[in-house]
């Protein structure tokens, strides 16, 4: 079975676009939270999301074939440009058939289905225009990243929500080590939207839906929900022996994953603990290391009342007396929730830890939560040596996943 | 640890032509058209009226009614699917209980009806109700079924549109070799949406009468609904408990067009279709069938049947490729599952179901696609295409079971 690495990360993110910028607003525990301007807020009790302001896809992509991509198309083919960048991978001649794409995409574009959907409602299925019809698809993220980057191995859309991404990465990997191909573009896209706002709004998931201010305050007591975001990762997978021939820089090995389901799980995270369990347990074999191996963990948690709390006794119980030795911060303190795109930052994230031996902090922590007593590295990332990272994730209709990524 | 050989031992077919296998397999054979004046939302100002729409089923017949409420059409399609399956594989809950049991499911549109019910409220200002949100991501389909059987195995979700199905089948497959999970529950459903018939439609793509695929005087697809589930487990597995063998599952290709949101190209098609026979280890003379996409456009079916040509060189014409589509409609990413479920089902009983509605031959679809009458004939081996939006293609090859 070959091994997998990981050559090349682009990055669009609410606190920074592209590798480094990314790394270091999270060094610097940058938060991304500010009102949205994407979509009138008026009928909801909270403005504040992740909403990347600075996104220029003009810049990024220049002019042809931009004009019926959809806003996450167009993260997701920026973010593949980046990676392919920073990869400084070629994707030509025999290459383009050994070469495929994995991406963690839920809705596709949500806002496009529905606009769709309402254009036909309100004056007529024959006023809708048909140039629009492929952009409800869910896959035409993903596919339009094949086609812009003439990418023919393979082209697959994961849509298991919170997990979508890691999946999708997991995916990859395993084309990779089964020899169904050398190089994968793995990764996830979410873009804001009204009407995944109203979802998660709706549902109950995000603070400030009480009016109160929001605030994404994983593992602090004074928890009450999470920040929506929107991002797009992509990360460069490749089988180890076509990275080193071709002089690639490694920058992680993909060491290991699982995933499992928990049929007792219920609204809002509760009762996901037994599936993370397994699907931590089940990822560390995967990896062939025990819980001692794993210097960070790259945590799922986003400020919800019941996951931060699962994830933490989840831990406890893997990890025993050495639970309390290992940092488990989130990200989702300073990116918010990006939902299917969740999964590949904290992946790009987890590179970050491993390439500077830095710890990104979990932010806006004040007060401790008596069930939550991990060190969740508060505030200041932190200096670390890092071999080994673990990354989780939580989705509340059952599904966990757990990744492992090494130096 | 890669050798190990994957069986499918249920089949659940919930569609237009019958729901259950055997109700399935007999319109299949007698050449059944399952296409009807849609029901489901008003056509009325749409350019056609008719679809695959699976009248006949009760979703109270196989979920908990109180339980009804919380899921949408595609989801009831796919519960009852794998009720079906599970069944059919002679499985009792607690008996799966005893394995690590997972779920592959695929999806073109996920939960479309609850998206178009938000959509309705949100457009006529009515108050949405938190049933109908619940039910909006596509991943709702796949968890209800492990919330059903209580699997707690690897878990998948993937939505390549109309080629879901075969990704689904062909991600079990690999599963079960890496040994992640001992049986594996792997389909696709799709419930009859609004926005996909008025896409279709503003496509000018929809036949307004009957599916003819490969006719020269075809017109058209026809938007459809449906599941499809198929059991599969390794067959250690299936032999030990002694288990009804359908089939053998031999391998996959996907491949990609990047070339064109809709418009299929030839070249991923044949690329695809040679990757599946490298996968299973055989070379194009061992192919016997060819289930096609065949939707019955004039762009899918002369693009399928060059690339049928390009792979297949002189045999192209002596091996019968039909399409089940001129029977159920395009039942999107079901489709490939239904057609999965049709293959095992040909390999098991050496007969295959024929293209109904077919005329006119069409010179450049001049494959032999079994016209209007089922057939006896030998298959070994069936080949299972699917394509999709966005270029996204895949082939399943399924054997006929041999110690």
């Amino acid at each position: 079975m070959r091994n997998v690495v990981i050559t090349g990360i682009g990055v669009l993110s609410p606190i920074g676009i592209g590798k480094e910028p990314f790394w270091d607003a999270l060094a610097a525990g940058r938060t991304g939270f500010r009102p949205v301007t994407l979509f009138d807020t008026s009928s909801f009790r909270t403005n504040i999301a992740g909403e990347i302001t600075d996104f220029d896809p003009l810049a990024l992509l220049g002019k042809k074939g931009l004009r019926d991509l959809d806003r996450s198309t167009r993260l997701l083919c920026s973010a593949a440009k980046l990676a392919i960048e920073d990869g400084k991978l070629e994707i030509t001649g025999e290459k383009t058939h050994t070469t495929g794409v994995a991406v963690g995409a839920t809705y596709g574009s949500l806002h496009s289905i529905s606009q769709f959907d309402r254009t036909a409602i309100i004056e007529g299925p024959r006023a809708v225009n048909p140039s629009h019809f492929p952009n409800t698809v869910l896959n035409s993220p993903a596919s339009q990243v094949s086609i812009r980057f003439n990418i023919k191995g393979f082209n697959t859309t994961v849509s298991t929500g919170f997990c979508a991404s890691l999946d999708a990465a997991a995916y990859a990997a395993d084309f990779i080590r089964l020899n169904r191909a050398d190089a994968v573009l793995a990764g996830g896209v979410e873009e804001l939207c009204e009407e995944t706002f109203m979802y998660f709004h709706a549902l109950g998931y995000l603070s400030g839906a009480d009016s109160s201010t929001a605030s994404c305050c994983p593992f602090d007591a004074r928890r009450k929900g999470t920040i929506l975001s929107e991002a797009a990762a992509v990360l460069v997978l490749e089988d180890e022996q076509t990275a080193a021939q071709r002089n690639a820089a490694v920058l992680a090995r993909f060491r290991g994953y699982a995933n499992a389901f928990d049929p007792s799980a219920k609204e809002n995270f509760h009762g996901t603990g037994a599936g993370l369990k397994r699907a931590v347990l089940l990822a560390l074999e995967d990896a062939s290391l025990a819980p001692e191996d794993i210097d960070y963990i790259c945590a799922c948690s986003n400020g919800s009342p019941e996951l931060d709390r699962t994830e933490t006794a989840v831990i406890k119980s893997v990890f025993g007396s050495h639970a309390y030795a290992t940092p488990v911060s989130s990200i989702k303190s300073m990116v918010g929730e990006a939902y299917s795109a969740s999964g590949a930052l904290a992946l790009s994230a987890a590179v970050g830890a491993l390439h500077r031996n830095l710890i990104p902090p979990t932010m806006n922590f004040q007060l401790q939560d008596p069930e939550c007593d991990l060190d969740c590295v508060p505030n200041k990332a932190k200096q670390h040596r890092v071999q080994n990272v673990l990354i989780t994730a939580v989705d509340p209709y059952g599904q966990s996943s757990a990744a492992v990524l090494g130096k | 640890m890669m050798n190990t050989r994957v069986v499918i031992t249920g089949l659940g077919a919930v569609a237009s032509i019958g729901i259950g296998k055997d109700a399935f397999w007999d319109g299949l054979r007698s050449g059944t058209p399952g296409i009807s004046p849609l029901c489901a939302f008003d056509t009325s100002k749409h350019f056609t009226h008719n679809g695959g729409e699976v009248k006949q089923f009760a979703a109270g017949k196989f979920i908990d009614e109180e339980k009804l409420h919380t899921m949408n059409r595609a989801t009831h399609l796919a519960v009852a699917s794998a009720r079906l399956a599970v069944a059919d594989a002679q499985f009792t809950t607690e008996q799966l209980s005893n394995f690590i049991v997972g779920v592959s499911h695929g999806t073109t549109l996920g939960a479309a009806q609850a998206i178009e019910g938000v959509d309705d409220a949100l457009v006529h200002t009515t108050v949405v109700s938190a049933d109908l949100f619940r039910q909006m991501p596509p991943h709702t389909a796949p968890a209800e079924i492990a919330r059903e059987f209580k699997c707690t195995g690897p878990h998948f979700m993937v939505s390549t549109a109309c080629a879901a199905g075969n990704y689904a089948i062909a991600h079990a497959y690999d599963l079960i070799r890496f040994k992640r999970a001992d049986i594996m529950l792997a389909g696709a459903s799709d419930g009859i949406s609004r926005i996909e018939y008025t896409g279709f439609n503003q496509f000018s793509a929809v036949a307004p009468e009957r599916c003819q695929p490969f006719d020269k005087n075809r017109r058209g697809m026809i938007p459809a609904e449906g599941a499809g589930m198929l059991v599969l487990e390794s067959l250690e597995n299936a032999v030990r408990r002694n288990a009804p063998i359908y089939a053998e599952l031999l391998g996959y290709g996907l491949s990609c067009d990047a070339h064109h949101m809709t418009n299929a190209a030839v070249d991923g098609i044949t690329a695809c279709i040679r990757n599946a026979l490298r996968d299973a280890a055989i070379s194009a003379d061992d192919v016997d069938y060819i289930s096609a996409h065949g939707t019955g456009t004039r762009a899918n079916d002369r693009a399928e049947c060059a690339a049928i040509r390009d792979v297949f060189g002189d045999r192209y014409r002596s091996i019968p490729v039909s399409s089940i589509k001129s029977m159920l409609g395009h039942t999107m990413g079901a489709a490939s599952a239904l057609e999965a479920i049709t293959c095992a089902l040909v390999v098991k009983n050496d007969i295959l179901p024929p293209t109904i509605n077919f005329e006119t031959p069409d010179p450049e679809c001049d494959v032999d696609c079994v016209p209007n009458q089922a057939r006896h004939h030998v298959v070994k081996i069936a080949l299972n295409n699917s394509y999709a939006f966005g270029g996204n293609n895949a082939s399943i090859v399924i054997g006929k079971f041999l110690q």
